[in-house]
């Protein structure tokens, strides 16, 4: 029997993860596993976690997506969550998870803005460094 | 704080205001009510401005030992009103006609 799994698309140097059904723990350990393996197969720099769709979390998830933006941080690329609901914004602060590392943005439009900003930033320094 | 996070779904905003001129005192509650607001809205996408703290008010807030580092506070709405203009990328400019040399218009300083 196949596996549940959330696609994982590349667009350029940045992968895209959009969530569109209920999260439960499995899925979300195997999402954990692709993308990981995702990111080093194509060295992307940025990781986008679209969750406008996800109604419901709760402190597995919310650790998840935590556990998920360190690990693409170990991996060279940056993580934006985007379009998280209010009701769900709202859970997260209540449980104590603010996600300190993650960055956000209210849709997938800006949150590309951002990782292509960072990459930007990113192209800078790296060059200013062997300058 | 639900009001505040709908209406920044709805209007796609990147930018709030807190602005608490009018509230005369602050208990812990309401101080760690603020902060989560501020958490939910940047967990959105949406980065907050608390504005109009009054002396009394922050006194309380050190004493109460609420941590405000990680929120950019401003004293009054109109300079966090600038802050945000700043952010957005965008600016007030002045309409009118500047004058030849020596007239008494002269270009609004940007904000």
């Amino acid at each position: 029997m196949s596996v549940e799994r959330i696609p994982i698309l590349k667009m350029g140097a940045f992968l895209l993860v959009s969530i569109q059904v209920d999260m439960h723990d499995r899925l979300a350990l195997q999402l954990q596993e692709d993308l990981t393996t995702r990111i080093a197969e194509t060295g992307a720099h940025g990781v986008l976690i679209d969750i406008s769709a996800l109604e419901m979390v709760d402190s597995f998830i919310g650790r998840m997506l935590g556990n998920i933006a360190g690990m693409s941080r170990v991996l060279d690329a940056d993580t934006v969550v985007v379009g998280m609901r209010p009701a769900v914004a709202i859970t997260l602060v209540e449980l104590g998870m603010s996600l300190p590392g993650v960055r956000t943005a209210l849709d997938v439009e800006r949150g590309m803005a951002l990782l292509a900003s960072a990459a930007g930033e990113r192209y800078a320094s790296d060059h200013a460094d062997g300058a | 704080m639900e009001s505040l996070l709908q209406r920044i779904v709805e209007t796609g905003s990147m930018i709030a205001i807190l602005d608490i001129t009018g509230v005369p005192t602050v208990d812990t509650l309401v101080a760690q009510h603020l902060l989560k607001t501020v958490a939910a809205a940047r967990l959105m996408g949406a980065d907050c401005i608390i504005s109009g703290i009054r002396p009394q008010i922050a006194q309380t807030i050190v004493h109460l030992g609420v941590d405000l580092n990680s929120v950019t506070t401003k004293s009054t709405l109109a300079d966090a009103f600038a802050v945000a203009l700043r952010r957005a990328n965008l600016r007030v400019v002045s309409t009118a006609p500047v004058r030849p040399v020596g007239g008494p218009m002269t270009p609004q300083e940007d904000l």
